[in-house]
């Protein structure tokens, strides 16, 4: 049995995250009511048998440590292997095509030193999917890549996802941005662990850039294959990518593949009482978290934990995240309220389809009672 | 010997609960669901937990796989710790044969080993099986300052009631006098709520006493207390004054969860300072459905609903399908109740399937109860 060890690169931002992202990293962004987006990578990694993980911290690391701790709701805290806390580095934040910093694993090489494994399992941290990656494991140990990228024919255009470029099935380049129905690198990919250890001495001098921008005249040398994942993945780099993942979380057969019982996502457990729905509440297709009192409407939106929703209040299309409360009468639609925020009575806050409004956190600071 | 620490406790959770019926089949009492995500024993141990003590005993017995389980090294309750934590305490076997636990007394007595291990000058007997808030420092604080040999808790009951319980008369200084376990003609209406703190050394002895008495029936209650009393030591009554409820029947235990649906509940689960902590599996967040109707509902993690409900608890994980209709019921965790179903005034089990267009339960009639990992069918049979 060949093993495998798990690397998360959780250090790289972009300007389109709206200051959503100005104290927490894109992988600490909360999501889908009661999750953060690095639940998908550290899930993923221990539901396909993935028992060492490296994580290399953001720049903003408070919000992302202090959800992950010792790495126990992902059974991370262990004897063998376990989570390894690896430091990034703190430049070349926001270029659009960084994700796998060189510089980032070459001053964490002690974790790629201090194992037997013979495949290293890369992955960004800002991705929603329910991955399986042993069928990529064996797909790469099948072809005898020296990398095997995952890939995905893109449904929508983006500036930061990269296209890949191919020549009689071989991986030529990365190019950033795609369009629609391009073949689009999913950020996740799986090297041999010598041949990573020898890329951070070959291009030490580089060591600033991203994996993939340092190998620009070397990929015709090596062997690098695609393989297609064909389930359900977004990645999120802008609040567009961030609202649409969301909001496709109320399309039950999406949020069933995401979410289910033989793969699930773990997240950090919070003991939180259950939701109560009043007798003056409508809600339609919308999720609901744990510790809700809803006494308004609710229509096509997503309640994070503890949020309080008044009587004759409207919300619609909307994300409202953790222990926000609106007052009574208020109106808020195609809008993301961060946590901790409270919208008094009878306030209007409207964004539209194309252009959702967005509120930071604790702008003015809710304080529930009871 | 480890290091010191004032008290620890003994949770005795070995009960079936028998007059719950169908909803302790398979499971003991403890293990028993409330309010759609808890279960019984996490209010025992959240309030170890809220009260500081760090290393709990538990007594197992009664279909033990769920409650063992569940309790798993007490991590949910936050027992992780360098010498304490929670320690699962079934019936054994030794060089002269094993026997099952023959009383509360007994089972303590049983597990000497875990009690000296521990260096405590207290040890807090609980049961498992009670809902309410207590904060066990201010009874320990409470026996200290009367120097007693045992202290137990104690609460006002109705009247009409005290002959269900055992009653307690006391002096001015709140010494108990007297013990009765369900008295006739009660004396007075203070019942033991079957929380104690006995000094550990004297209850050691005390209990090694009873083990050998071959007329005692080796429980708390009914022999060592009444024991202490006779040799008049000095037994000291505590007074609670808040919520408490031995959920003992169906009709109470329905009680007690659908009171959770009033504007204010008499017995609240949100309290910050005093969390009630549980270990729950991990579900994705509840969805609401296009069509749904929810009408004054508590809903769990991990819900889906499509179909109306009113006045009713959904436990984690049930699905209710579109037409169904669910009122005034609870419906505990991992049900799924199919179309068309309708269920009024009813429990329905765990891991339960109601199957399309079945019906169960009627308004003004007596609760119906369905148990857990049952198929009720349309033709109304149980598979």
């Amino acid at each position: 049995m060949k093993e495998v060890i798990g690397l998360v690169s959780a250090n790289y931002a972009t300007a389109d995250m709206q200051r959503l992202s100005d104290e927490r990293s894109i992988s600490s962004m909360p999501f889908g009511g009661r999750y953060r987006l690095i639940d998908f990578a550290l899930s993923n990694m221990i539901n396909s048998g993935i028992t060492a993980v490296g994580l290399i911290t953001p720049y903003k690391f408070r919000s992302l440590l202090d959800h992950i701790g010792t790495g126990s709701a992902w059974m991370l805290d262990r004897k063998k292997g376990g989570l390894y806390i690896l430091p990034g580095s703190t430049y070349g934040m926001s270029n659009k095509s960084d994700r796998f910093l060189l510089c980032d694993m070459r001053q964490n090489d002690v974790y790629f030193h201090r194992t037997n494994a013979d495949y290293v399992l890369v992955t960004s941290a800002n991705i929603v999917c329910n991955m399986d990656y042993n069928a990529l494991i064996e797909a790469h140990m099948e072809s005898g890549a020296d990398i095997t990228m995952v890939v995905k024919k893109a449904d929508h255009k983006s500036a930061y996802m990269k296209r890949v470029l191919l020549e009689d099935g071989r991986v030529s380049g990365v190019k950033v941005g795609v369009e629609r129905g391009e073949t689009a690198f999913m950020d996740m990919f799986i090297i041999k662990r010598e041949l990573l250890l020898q890329f951070m001495d070959w291009y030490s001098a580089k060591d600033y850039m991203d994996l993939f921008d340092v190998l620009k005249k070397d990929y015709l040398r090596m062997n690098i294959r695609t393989w297609n994942y064909d389930g359900y993945i977004r990645e999120i780099f802008s609040v567009r990518d961030y609202y649409d993942a969301n909001m496709e979380l109320l399309d039950m057969d999406i949020n069933g593949a995401i979410f289910n019982e033989q793969m699930p996502i773990r997240t950090k457990v919070q003991d939180c009482v259950p939701a109560h729905v009043y007798p003056q509440a409508r809600i339609k297709n919308s999720l609901i978290s744990s510790g809700c009192l809803i006494r308004g409407e609710v229509t096509n939106s997503i309640l994070f934990r503890g949020v309080t929703v008044e009587e004759g209040v409207v919300i619609r299309d909307s994300i409202i995240m953790q222990s926000s409360v609106i007052k009574s009468g208020a109106i808020i639609k195609s809008a993301i309220i961060d946590r901790n925020n409270l919208i008094g009575s009878d306030m209007v806050i409207k964004g539209s389809a194309d252009d959702i409004y967005v509120m930071l956190k604790e702008q003015r600071k809710a304080r529930r009672i009871g | 010997m480890s290091r010191k620490k004032k008290c620890i406790a003994m949770l005795l959770a070995g009960g079936q609960g028998s007059r719950l019926g169908a909803l302790t089949k398979d499971i003991a009492k403890p293990a028993v669901s409330f309010g759609g995500k808890y279960r019984i024993i996490d209010f025992s141990l959240s309030n170890c937990a809220n009260s500081g003590i760090d290393t709990v005993g538990v007594l197992t017995q009664y279909r033990p796989f769920e409650l063992n389980s569940y309790v798993g090294d007490g991590e949910a309750w936050d027992f992780s710790s360098v010498d304490g934590g929670v320690y699962i305490l079934p019936p054994y076997e030794t060089q002269t044969g094993g026997k099952w636990y023959r009383g509360t007394a007994d089972a303590v007595y049983r597990n000497l080993d875990f009690l000296r291990k521990f260096n405590s000058d207290y040890v807090l007997i609980l049961s498992g099986d009670h809902l309410y808030r207590m904060d066990y420092n201010e009874m320990l604080k409470n026996h200290i300052r009367h120097n007693a040999v045992a202290t137990i808790s104690v609460m006002r009951v109705d009247w009409e009631e005290a002959s269900r319980f055992g009653i307690l008369s006391t002096d001015e200084n709140n010494r108990i006098t007297k013990f009765a376990e369900k008295p006739k003609k009660p004396e007075s209406n203070l019942a033991s709520m079957g929380i104690y703190i006995f000094n550990k050394d004297i209850l050691i002895d005390k209990l090694m006493e009873d083990a050998h008495n071959e007329e005692s029936s080796h429980d708390f209650g009914k022999d060592i207390i009444p024991k202490l009393l006779a040799e008049d030591e000095y037994v000291n009554a505590y007074l609670f004054e808040g919520f408490w409820k031995d959920v003992g029947t169906i009709d109470s235990y329905y009680d007690t969860n659908m009171q959770l649906l009033l504007e204010k509940p008499y017995f609240s689960m949100i309290d910050e300072k005093f969390p009630i902590m549980s270990n729950s599996n991990i579900y994705p967040v509840q969805y609401i459905g296009e069509h749904a109707i929810i009408d004054n509902c508590i809903i769990n993690n991990g819900c889906k609903v499509y179909g109306r409900i009113k006045n009713s608890i959904l436990g984690n994980g049930c699905v209710i399908k579109e037409g169904a209709y669910i009122e005034d019921s609870l419906i505990l965790p991992d049900t799924v109740i199919e179309e068309d179903a309708k269920i009024i005034h009813a429990i329905v089990g765990e891991k339960t399937v109601v199957e399309q267009g079945a019906e169960i339960g009627s308004k003004g009639g007596e609760i119906a109860v369905i148990g857990n990992h049952e198929k009720v069918t349309k033709a109304g049979d149980k598979a």
